[in-house]
């Protein structure tokens, strides 16, 4: 993304940026709490896939489990989303140059995708299977693919904590 | 005595080979957190409803009844990754005191979980929403001090 490259370098010199860097207490706070908030947000977006899977939650209709567990699901990525920006904006170019940020960052649009093309499609038709013991094709698939996002995305985050392509 | 067990742990050609790759220990730390989502996911699903929230419409029970392999799955996941790291960091974990708040807490959140907790959420209308809704907290408020003991074991040492 060299286009961004500006961007980064530029916040990077932020007087508030530099202070995050340089604090000793800041930057841990912040990346437990980015982990609090992946536990609540991956958390339940995983129990919502594994019960459009059919594998998981099982006796819970597919419209009360979307329903009932979004606004947890939203607070969790707000504190998610807040933190990781925050983290970014205290290092930008250390994120800037790390092949695993990218993926990340490629992965969670994918992720966002796939939950779009579900809404849209496959979950108009969800009353004649909200309860039901099979789940069509189109909700496993979403499912699943939300799995394996999720699950790529918390690795791919972990591992920018190594820059072995740098 | 302990210091003992700690030293051969990390001496075991395992713990040596693991600290040799370069990418084995990072993977399986990456690991290791994909299982604690799941795991949260688990436990939350049924803690929230304890507080009455999320899935209100269904009973605790078969709530819990539904998460519990999920549960268990993923805290062996958790156990299966985590002792790898503990054992290639022997030394650094024996004199971290978040690692030992973090155990501390793990044994305690156990031991809630499969005494107290289970009791409650196998039937829910044997005690009332007040202790529930404690049963809830104290379940939320022990994982909670786990997962964020061990992150910082990580980040000071």
């Amino acid at each position: 993304m060299p286009f961004l490259r500006g961007w980064f370098e530029w916040v990077e010199a932020f007087p508030s940026s530099i202070a995050f860097r340089e604090s000793q207490y800041v930057y841990p706070a912040t990346l437990t709490t980015h982990v609090v908030g992946m536990c609540l947000f991956v958390g339940l977006i995983v129990m919502m896939d594994l019960r459009l899977v059919g594998v998981a939650n099982r006796s819970t209709p597919v419209t009360q489990v979307q329903k009932r567990l979004f606004p947890w699901q939203m607070a969790g990525m707000a504190l998610s989303a807040i933190t990781g920006l925050v983290l970014v904006y205290g290092q930008p170019m250390r994120f800037y140059g790390n092949v695993f940020f990218w993926i990340k960052m490629t992965m969670m649009a994918l992720a966002g995708l796939n939950a779009w093309v579900f809404h849209r499609g496959t979950y108009h038709s969800v009353m004649r299977w909200d309860a039901a013991a099979q789940m069509p094709a189109g909700a496993k698939l979403a499912g699943a693919a939300s799995v394996v996002l999720w699950t790529g995305i918390v690795v791919s985050g972990r591992l920018i904590a190594y820059n072995w392509f740098q | 005595m302990l210091l003992r067990v700690f030293e051969w742990m990390g001496s075991l050609p395992v713990s040596v080979a693991l600290g040799q790759s370069v990418w084995m220990f990072a993977v399986i730390q990456a690991f290791h957190l994909v299982a604690l989502g799941i795991f949260a996911g688990a436990v939350l699903v049924v803690d929230l409803r304890l507080l009455g929230r999320g899935l209100i419409e269904q009973p605790v029970a078969r709530l819990a009844r539904d998460a519990q392999p999920w549960l268990i799955a993923a805290f062996l996941a958790l156990v299966a990754t985590g002792l790898p790291q503990l054992f290639q960091n022997a030394l650094r974990e024996y004199y971290s005191v978040f690692f030992w708040t973090k155990i501390a807490l793990m044994a305690i959140a156990l031991m809630f979980t499969f005494t107290v907790r289970r009791r409650v959420t196998l039937d829910d209308a044997r005690v009332g929403r007040f202790w529930s809704k404690i049963v809830g907290l104290v379940s939320i408020a022990l994982w909670l001090g786990v997962a964020v003991n061990a992150r910082l074991i990580g980040l000071f040492t």
